[in-house]
This record gives C-alpha cells, sequence and structure tokens, in this order.
C-alpha cells in the first residue's frame, strides 16, 4: 500500500469518527427533547388528576352552579382525550391542533369556575380548596416552564444540527428541524390561568 | 433586564478574577523567596558598606534547598489550607443546614410551605436542574435565603420563615431561583475553595507572627508582611468572584422566572429592613424570633440572598472610590438598579402581610388580557 492510499485511508477514518461524533450528539440533543415534551405531559396529566377533587370541594359549597361545575369536567375529559390522542400520533400537526384548542377550552372553564367562586366565602376559605388550587396554580406554572425548557432544547438541538459542518450529517442522517411550540409565543397562553386563593 | 449579557459579562469576570487569583499565589510565592533572600543579603551589604570588600568578596551563601524550601513552604500552606477548609462542607449541604437550625420543609403544615415546595420543583423545570432538598430556617423572621452543595446530591436551599412570611410568591420564586442558580453554577464549592486558598495565606501570616515570637524577627517580619499582603488581596478577590456570582444568580433568576419584579420586589423589601432595622424589630414583636444569628455563619455569608455581615471596622476601611472591597455582596441598590435597569424605592413591609391571605386579589381580569 502506498502512501496515498494511507493518506485516504486516515482521511476517511476521521471523516467516519467525525461523523459518529456529531450523530451521537445530535442524537443526544433530539433524545432531551422527546423527553423534554414527555415532561409537559406529566405535567398536564397531573392537572387532569387535581381537577376532579377540586369540582369535588366545590361542589358542597356551589350549590347552584352545577352547570359551570359540569363543563369544567367535560372541557377537562375533551383535554384528556386530545392529550392521549397526541400522545399516540405525535408529530401530527392537526392532533396537536386540537389538544391546544382542548386545553384553551379548559383554561376558560377553569378561570369561570374561579369567577363564580370569587361570591363565595366559605369556598375561598376551605383549607382544602385553598391547598388544591395552589397545587392547580403550580400545576400552570411547570407546564409554562416545561414547555420553555422543551423550546430551550429544541433551540439548541436546532442550532446544533444547523451549524456547518453538522448540517451535513444532519441532512445525510435525516434529522429534520424541529418546530417549537407556538403557543407559548402567545402572551395569553402563557400567563394560562391564574388561580389564587 | 438583558439577562444574557449579565450572565455573560459575569462569567467572564469570574474568570478573569480567577486567573488574577492564581497570579496573586504565584506572586505570593516569589515575594517569600525574595524577602528571604533579602535577609541574607543585608549583612552581605552591611559588610560592603562598612569594610573595604566589594560585593563579589562578600559572596551570599543561601542554606542548601533555599529556593526549594521557600517555594514549598508556600505551596504547602496554600494547598493545605484550602485542604483543611473543605472539611466544613464536605460533610454536605445538609448537614449544613442542619447545623444552622433548618428543618425539611412541610408542605402539609401550611399553605406558605406547600407553595414554597411547589415553587422549588417549578424553578428545577424551568432551570432544567436537580431537584435540591427545600428547608426552612423556623425560628428566623429575617428576609433571607441561602444554598449549599458540595455535590449535586446533597443540594438544599433553605429560606427563613420570615420569607416565606413576607413574601409574595412571585417575589419567593425570585428568591429561590437566585438560589438555585448558586448551585447549578457550583458557587459554594468555589468559594470554598478560594475561602481555603485565602486562609493558606493566613496561616503564612501567623508562621511568620510564631518566627518572630520565637526571636527570629528577620525571618518572621518578611513572612509576615507578604503573609498579610497576600491574605487582604486574596480576601478582595475572592469577594470580588462572590460578587460576580451574585450577579450571575440574579440574572439567572430573571432569565428562569421571565419576571423581574419577582425578584426584583424581594430585594426591594430586604433594603427596605435594612433601612428601617427598628421598624423591622419592631414588627417582628417576639424577641426570639429576631433572625439572621444562624445566618452569620461565614460558612454561609457568600451564599446569602442578602448580606448580614456585621459592617466592622476592617470593612469599612476598605469601602473606596465607591466600591466595598471586602465585600462578599454588591449592594442592594446596586442589584436592583441592574435588575430593573434604573434604581427603584425600597418596599415597605407590612404588618401581618401574609402571601395566603389575598385570594382572587383581583388576579382574573389581569391574567387574562384579551389578544
Amino acid at each position: 500500500m502506498n502512501t496515498t492510499w494511507m493518506v485516504v485511508a486516515a482521511v476517511f477514518a476521521v471523516l467516519i469518527v467525525w461523523g459518529i461524533v456529531v450523530y451521537n450528539r445530535l442524537m443526544e440533543l433530539r433524545n432531551r427533547t422527546v423527553n423534554a415534551l414527555a415532561q409537559i405531559d406529566v405535567q398536564l396529566k397531573r392537572r387532569y388528576d387535581l381537577i376532579p377533587n377540586l369540582v369535588s370541594v366545590a361542589k358542597k359549597y356551589l350549590e347552584h352552579e352545577s352547570q359551570t361545575l359540569e363543563a369544567v369536567i367535560r372541557a377537562r375529559g375533551q383535554a384528556q382525550a386530545a392529550a392521549t390522542a397526541l400522545r399516540t400520533a405525535p408529530g401530527k400537526p392537526e392532533v396537536a391542533q386540537a389538544m391546544v384548542a382542548a386545553e384553551g377550552v379548559l383554561g376558560g372553564a377553569l378561570s369561570r369556575l374561579m369567577v363564580v367562586s370569587e361570591s363565595y366565602p366559605e369556598l375561598k376559605a376551605d383549607a382544602t380548596m385553598r391547598s388544591l388550587s395552589e397545587e392547580l396554580n403550580s400545576t400552570e406554572n411547570r407546564i409554562g416552564y416545561a414547555r420553555q425548557a422543551y423550546n430551550d432544547q429544541v433551540l439548541e438541538f436546532n442550532n446544533a444540527s444547523k451549524a456547518f459542518p453538522a448540517i451535513v450529517v444532519a441532512a445525510l442522517l435525516g434529522f429534520p428541524a424541529l418546530p417549537m411550540l407556538q403557543s407559548t409565543q402567545n402572551a395569553q397562553e402563557r400567563e394560562a390561568i391564574r388561580v389564587q386563593f | 433586564m438583558k439577562f444574557w449579557d449579565f450572565q455573560a459579562d459575569a462569567r467572564r469576570s469570574t474568570k478573569g478574577l480567577l486567573g488574577a487569583f492564581l497570579l496573586l499565589v504565584l506572586g505570593i510565592v516569589v515575594s517569600v523567596h525574595l524577602a528571604l533572600a533579602l535577609v541574607f543579603w543585608i549583612p552581605a551589604l552591611l559588610m560592603v558598606a562598612t569594610t573595604p570588600l566589594t560585593l563579589g568578596q562578600a559572596a551570599v551563601t543561601y542554606p542548601t534547598g533555599f529556593l526549594a524550601t521557600n517555594v514549598g513552604l508556600v505551596t504547602l500552606m496554600v494547598l493545605g489550607g484550602a485542604w483543611i477548609k473543605r472539611d466544613n462542607l464536605k460533610q454536605g449541604g445538609l448537614h449544613l443546614a442542619r447545623q444552622l437550625g433548618a428543618r425539611e420543609v412541610r408542605p402539609a403544615l401550611s399553605h406558605a410551605e406547600q407553595q414554597y415546595a411547589n415553587i422549588v420543583q417549578e424553578l428545577c423545570i424551568a432551570a432544567g436542574a436537580q431537584l435540591p432538598q427545600a428547608m426552612v430556617l423556623p425560628r428566623d423572621m429575617s428576609l433571607n435565603a441561602f444554598a449549599a452543595s458540595w455535590e449535586a446530591r446533597d443540594a438544599v436551599i433553605v429560606v427563613s420563615m420570615g420569607a416565606l412570611e413576607y413574601l409574595s410568591r412571585d417575589e419567593l420564586k425570585g428568591v429561590v431561583a437566585h438560589e438555585l442558580s448558586h448551585l447549578r453554577e457550583g458557587d459554594t464549592r468555589l468559594n470554598m475553595e478560594l475561602a481555603g486558598y485565602v486562609f493558606g495565606l493566613e496561616m503564612l501570616f501567623n508562621y511568620g507572627e510564631e518566627w518572630s515570637e520565637r526571636g527570629m524577627p528577620v525571618f518572621g517580619w518578611p513572612l509576615m508582611a507578604v503573609g498579610w499582603l497576600g491574605w487582604l488581596a486574596g480576601q478582595a478577590l475572592k469577594a470580588a468572584v462572590s460578587r460576580q456570582r451574585e450577579y450571575l444568580a440574579d440574572a439567572h433568576a430573571v432569565q428562569w422566572t421571565r419576571n423581574p419584579d419577582g425578584l426584583g420586589r424581594a430585594l426591594r423589601k430586604a433594603l427596605w429592613l435594612q433601612d428601617h432595622a427598628h421598624e423591622a424589630a419592631a414588627m417582628q414583636s417576639s424577641p426570639g424570633l429576631r433572625g439572621g444569628s444562624g445566618l452569620r455563619s461565614p460558612l454561609v455569608a457568600h451564599m446569602l440572598l442578602v448580606d448580614v455581615e456585621d459592617s466592622d471596622a476592617l470593612h469599612d476601611a476598605w469601602h473606596l472610590g465607591g466600591v466595598n472591597w471586602l465585600a462578599s455582596h454588591p449592594s442592594l441598590e446596586e442589584r436592583i438598579a441592574r435588575i430593573y435597569g434604573q434604581e427603584q424605592d425600597a418596599l415597605p413591609l407590612q404588618e401581618g402581610e401574609q402571601r395566603w391571605v389575598n385570594p382572587f386579589a383581583a388576579a382574573l381580569p389581569q391574567a387574562r388580557p384579551e389578544a
């Protein structure tokens, strides 16, 4: 084997090693975004679990507001179904759209419940209600932060996969740019509902 | 607040200061050697002055291994000092917090503690940080907090009861985010190591003092002089690093909470407490509840949200050109001005201001701005 071939082989080996390193890095970053997305799901589930408790406590005081309470329960059911659908078919824009819409309806229903409960002092004074609404409030924050963290991860992945020369590996091995969660760009959505007791 | 810029700025300054610290230690090694060499030169120079001998003839002879001994001695003291100091924190943040009287948070105990425990979890999501142990200083009604860790797994965040009592949810969030930054950036460890090196320089001074007391001031004084100057410069550099870490933590708090007003208002309340010590003491009616004592420990002084160090003569003496060179924290006014981009007034605390009173408080109309 002459020198030229050895040089070619060495260059080739370096290229392969470099490719492996870039691939591993992109893979790691993409896995982190998947994990960040799963975190949002965990927090959403926490919210769905809290709502029935909240409603059952509120029910004791809000005799004449059964419609509002039913609306919350209904919205919670729809949002939960939409979240399940998204889990089974991730990456479909229309499923994600439906999910965002269902979350919006749920937020609105909870908000109405909070407005209604304004005029029920006993409800506001109920320790369990206060504790539950703190949990709900915290969950809203966690959802927001989990989205923020997801978007930060997506930004890091997209930056890494679009930089030259990594973009060559990304294009060859199939690392498409990931979309951000647009809903968090919207101030209304980011504020979510504010539950304060 | 341009928090990305401030973070980059604080990181760059820390690196520069750490470089300066390294140079300082090298400088001390060289100075000790030169100072002790001078001790050997003085008799020779005297001989040249009083006798017809030339400098070449009055040749100075050093003891064997003179250079190696000097360099070895100083290095040993500086590294040894760091090693001794390390022991303090090696047992972990949890141990330290317990020593200062903190206990684990109990979410079932009160609404405030429930909120605090929740806030720590929320911010760990925002910061992508590991969950530290949340703790409370139950008998401390001052407005303060600290974080400590030697390794990630023993990290703790501790807040005073006063912080739980007087801060709103958003304000407490800013405070916890600030402490979380100290944990994530490994500031406790950095500071302990620097403190160790400074302690080593102090040992050099003490060693010199011992020599002069034993009747060998010619060796003692140069060591004392170099040791003292080194100690002072080390203190100033350590304090400067600590101040940069405070700015970094403030910038992180704004980044993670995306709300400068949270930490900003907490610091403005702390400023009010600082300016109105008497009124504050009257509010915190039970004398047993007055705070700060446990927090005066030098082990956590640099990690506190708000500095509680006594402004003793030493610190006052080094207040030059608008900068307190030995202070571990920038002034509250300066931090507040950085957070808001302009100066802000102190926020008075109100008697019985409890964060869980004020239910609903017009939050709903604000919270849903019509798009």
